[in-house]
């Protein structure tokens, strides 16, 4: 799969293809950071935007105050800026993580907001309401969208990686536990705060470094665009529409959803019914597909082959660490 | 201190119109464990609505409300038959989230695609009148919004403590199992409440639509708002969040009076926060409910 | 896990080669050499947060169309648009300038509604060697990219809109002149920095500075604001102001009884139906703001755009939303260039537009290095429950009046 993303530029080297592929990538990684928390753990938090924007506009403010930069180097920070978002998250999460579901929810929505206030208000860092540009970077034209394509695919690769790492890890079992019962698992002995905090973190880091090199690509940073609760709703959706806690879903939902919305504001978008479309789907996936697309196919393969395959357990795909936690 | 004065008459009579809007948001939680994210959508369409039976049938806000309350009350149940009911019990409360937060979207595309994005304000007669009592200006405007609150918030009171579906509601609130024993039937309730709550929004939505120039995209501003008062307040606390939203109502006059208006916005959300370092289940929440 | 990798990427595969083919069909067409159309492909915003603004362009647009093929085309050719949606957010805007130049090959872009847009679509067409004439991107960021391909298409750059309020004040009688100002502004890059900038020029000519602050764009509730500035007591209340708190501002001001002897809103007061009909006809007098156009202007075109605009559109020229004026400008433009050099390539048209006055609905138009405009706004009145231009003096119709008369 990562080498058919790898491929992709080259296959299609249409700069309007590449321009999608860059969003798609930027989403893929935006749902499989969220999946950590929203779906291995089941913490729904809608305020992860948070930290895409200060990732955004850490880029921003490092580039700009170096307004001769003009090559690669936002890039070489970004590992930088995702680590110092991930460890300014642990306060944070550990603020939000006293209270859970619906609650952590608003209180996580209430982050948001703050950080969008700050960015509005901290004028003398943020540029306020009229925001940061970044220096024009003088990539080639020709495969001008491939560093942005490349950087975001590596962080793709490096998300997927941990969350592969973290299904089969004591952390993935403990998150896995929490969001099954918390106090039980608790009860069992689990480290259930540290691992929670590992994975808001973790998510967060990911989450600022794809803010960074969207910044860089749009190539200006205004609070409401960088921080837009729309942009966690559309990550969210994505993990909900490509199955939940599995480890391609969240990429799966990216692939689907992002070149179709882009695709169809393009074509239709006139004829303004865009966010009563995109309400629909939504609630169309919400209702009809609550576990996503992958678990219910999953479901489907494995009933055909009916109990042949003792491998697989009916619940591993959905949630491997249910079992484990029982037996 | 004239300043602060003016600021906290005039916090007092935001902060009860706040209440009016919490107080839908609240017992949707009570009876359903639904976190209504649509409930500002709903508020927003509301304020449309009597825009419209204002500009074209020339109905007074508060007589208008005659007809959209009961259209409200119906929706409400709609939604809730149509959108809550079908999701399973065990994670309805995460999902009922991300689903209300889609209705909130398609009402917003439905009403930006029916009244555009402009900003409309009703204009009734007495719209800029004020009172000025011992130097302190009240507008008057105001002043019917927070006495209509009120009235409702004591017609809802009156509704929950002296009927049976009152009761009933009451009932699920407390203890959603031990009334199905009972032999309340919980869906009905919840369907009721739901209702109720989204019949609050009416009201609320005539003030608004008076006091506030509004358009499609004014729901963000007010739910964030709402969610921070239901949780200052505790989750399913009705008292709980109407104190939390007179509370608010006056640090966001005060503190834009005396400090900055750009930082008032904050505070809110700073209270909110250092409020869940000392008290996760809010002020008034109870650790077992609330979902804590 | 593999065979979830297998079906993401055949799912992956199915939807590229959807969209190429898509693409190709869509993209190709027959292609005969001398009648083929001009086309010029323009993101606006039709939904979302601009969507009205947005849609205001594109009358404007729309009708530049329809007049200039009326009239033949350019070089002989039909002027077809082609305008596309991005739902008032910056990644959609890049994303439908990418596709338009380098999917859909248009020979020309014109520029999207607001700076917050306008500022990434302009380094998409600059990447191109597109020339970016763009009707709303007025805010210092678009100037401080010091892109060579930009040129905003209304007489001076959004913040110096307060200038001409200034330079009339500087006018008047000492004696009359505002001893004190009061500068409350949104937050928001066409509002707060015109705000700062007259707080300066003012403060510069002797009017004392008693009141700043900045709002957020949220903000419904002004009287805690105005019950603040009231306490100051200022003669002059100079707001950078978009819209709704244009009115929100006035509303308040009225119910508190706040009455200075000069008040200027940089926004919203120019809206000619909207004003009065938020705050009351009759509390509008003696309220000045800016204005880019208005519809009774003697300048190129001017005649024939509200009268194509009324045939087409019906309402009264009042209605007409400056917006729509800008989008026709943008188009002028082009047209004049294609007259002087024959020709519609990117290049030239770059090149010719750095030199000399360029007569649109707008005035006429010159630009420096980075396409900041060099002239300067109008400054607007309510007379009589009118609004009318009242400096400069050259396209005054009529004399400022002032003190402001007191609210009623």
């Amino acid at each position: 799969m990562i080498g058919v993303l790898a491929a992709f530029p080259f296959l299609f080297s249409a700069h309007w293809l590449v321009n999608i592929g860059v969003f798609t990538l930027m989403y893929a990684v935006l749902a499989t950071a969220w999946n950590l928390i929203g779906g291995y753990a089941g913490y729904i938090s809608l305020g992860h935007v948070a930290f895409f924007g200060g990732g955004a506009y850490a880029i921003a403010v490092t580039t700009t105050h170096h307004y001769a930069a003009h090559g690669y180097e936002p890039f070489y920070v970004l590992p930088l800026v995702g680590a110092a978002v991930a460890l300014g998250s642990l306060p944070l999460g550990w603020l939000a993580f006293r209270t859970r579901t619906a609650t952590f929810a608003i209180v996580t929505l209430t982050l948001l907001f703050v950080f969008q206030q700050l960015a509005f208000n901290l004028r003398s860092l943020t540029g306020g309401s009229s925001g940061l540009l970044l220096p024009l970077p003088l990539f080639p034209v020709a495969t001008y969208e491939r560093p942005f394509y490349y950087a975001l695919l590596g962080l793709l690769t490096c998300g997927l990686a941990i969350s592969w790492w973290v299904r089969g890890s004591k952390l993935g079992l403990t998150l896995f536990a929490v969001r099954d019962d918390e106090d039980r698992a608790r009860g069992l002995g689990m480290r259930v705060t540290y691992a929670k905090l590992a994975a808001f973190a973790l998510s967060a880091g990911f989450f600022a470094m794809a803010g960074g090199v969207w910044a860089f690509y749009i190539g200006s940073v205004y609070p409401q665009f960088a921080i837009d609760p729309l942009v966690t709703i559309g990550a969210v959706l994505m993990v909900y529409l490509g199955g939940k806690a599995t480890l391609w879903g969240p990429v799966l939902g990216a692939v689907l959803l992002v070149p179709a919305q882009q695709y169809l504001a393009y074509r239709l978008g006139a004829s303004q019914l865009y966010l009563v479309g995109y309400a629909a789907v939504f609630l169309v996936v919400m209702l009809l597909l609550p576990r996503g697309i992958l678990p219910s196919l999953a479901e489907k393969i494995r009933r055909r082959r009916g109990r042949a395959d003792p491998g697989r357990p009916p619940a591993q795909v959905e949630r491997p660490a249910k079992e484990l936690v029982r037996s | 201190m004239h300043l602060v004065v003016q600021a906290v008459i005039l916090g007092l009579l935001t902060g009860g119109v706040y209440a009016l809007m919490a107080s839908g948001l609240t017992l949707a939680f009570g009876v359903m464990r639904v976190i209504n994210v649509a409930q500002g959508a709903l508020i927003i369409l509301s304020a449309y609505l009597t825009y419209t039976l204002f500009v074209h049938a020339g109905l007074d806000p508060f007589v208008a409300l005659l007809v959209i309350t009961p259209g409200m009350f119906v929706l409400g149940m709609l939604l809730q038959f149509v959108f809550i009911r079908p999701l399973r019990s065990e994670d309805r409360e995460e999902l009922s989230l991300l689903v209300t937060w889609a209705i909130a979207l398609g009402i917003e595309g439905v009403l930006s695609v029916v009244f555009k994005t402009t900003y409309r304000s009703v204009n009734t007669g007495y719209t800029n009148a004020t009172w000025d009592v011992g130097g302190y200006t009240i507008t008057q405007v105001r002043f019917y919004g927070f006495l209509l609150s009120v009235a409702i918030l004591g017609l809802l009171f009156l509704a929950l403590t002296r009927t049976r579906i009152g009761r009933a509601i009451r009932a699920v609130v407390q203890n959603p199992v031990s009334a199905r024993l009972l032999g309340i039937e919980t869906e009905r309730v919840a369907a009721v409440g739901f209702g109720l709550s989204a019949a609050t929004a009416s009201a609320a939505g005539a003030v608004y639509a008076m006091v506030y120039p509004f358009n499609p995209n004014s729901h963000y501003d007010l739910i964030s708002l709402l969610l921070t008062i239901i949780v200052l307040g505790g989750l399913g606390s009705l008292g709980g969040a109407i104190l939390a939203a007179l509370f608010m109502g006056v640090a966001e006059a005060v503190l834009a009076a005396t400090i900055s208006p750009t930082w008032a916005k904050l505070t809110f959300f700073v209270a909110l926060l250092t409020l869940l370092l000392i008290r996760p289940q809010g002020l008034f929440g109870v650790k077992a409910r609330g979902a804590i | 896990m593999k065979k979830q990798a297998l079906i993401v990427a055949a799912l992956f595969a199915a939807t590229a080669s959807v969209v190429a083919v898509l693409a190709t069909s869509a993209g190709g067409g027959t292609r005969s050499a001398s009648a083929k159309p001009i086309t010029i492909g323009i993101s606006l915003s039709l939904s979302g947060d601009f969507s009205d603004p947005g849609k205001a362009a594109r009358r404007g647009y729309d009708l530049w169309q329809q007049v200039v093929n009326a009239h033949g085309g350019i070089l002989g050719r039909t002027v077809k648009l082609k305008i596309v949606d991005d739902a008032s957010s910056p990644n959609q805007a890049v994303s439908n300038y990418t596709t338009l130049i380098t999917r859909d090959h248009v020979d020309l872009v014109f520029g999207p509604f607001s700076t917050l847009l306008t500022a990434p679509s302009a380094r998409v067409a600059y990447r191109y060697g597109y020339a970016f004439v763009e009707p709303a991107g007025g805010g210092p960021a678009v100037f401080q990219q010091k892109l060579p391909n930009v040129f905003f298409a209304q007489p001076a750059p959004v913040i110096n809109c307060g200038d001409p309020f200034v330079h009339f004040l500087a006018s008047i009688p000492t004696s009359k002149r505002p001893t004190s100002g009061a500068y409350p502004a949104l937050d928001d890059p066409f509002a707060s920095p015109i705000a700062a900038r007259m707080q300066g020029q003012l403060s510069h000519k002797g009017v004392k500075s008693v009141f700043k602050t900045i709002y957020p764009p949220e903000t419904t509730d002004f009287s805690p604001i105005v019950a603040k500035m009231a306490s100051k007591h200022p003669q002059l209340v100079a707001a950078g102001t978009q819209s709704d708190d244009a009115y929100g501002l006035v509303r308040a001001m009225i119910q508190l009884k706040l009455n200075p002897k000069f008040v200027f809103l940089s926004n919203g007061a120019s809206s000619a139906l909207e004003f009065p009909d938020k705050v009351g006809r009759s509390q509008t007098d003696g309220i000045f703001s800016c204005g880019d156009w208005f519809p009774q202007a003697k300048n190129q075109g001017n005649n024939q755009f509200v009268a194509a605009y009324l045939k087409k559109y019906h309402g009264s020229a009042l209605a007409i939303d400056s917006g729509s004026a800008e989008a026709y400008a943008v188009g002028q433009i082009i047209q004049a260039v294609a007259k002087k050099t024959h020709s519609i390539n990117n290049k030239t048209v770059i090149k010719t537009l750095h030199k000399g006055k360029w007569p649109t609905v707008e005035g006429n138009l010159s630009w420096n290095k980075y396409g900041a405009p060099k002239g300067s706004d109008i400054l607007v009145e309510w007379i009589h429950g009118k609004l009318l231009p009242v400096w400069p003096k050259s396209l005054a119709l009529h004399k400022p009046t002032y003190p402001k008369p007191r609210w009623h």
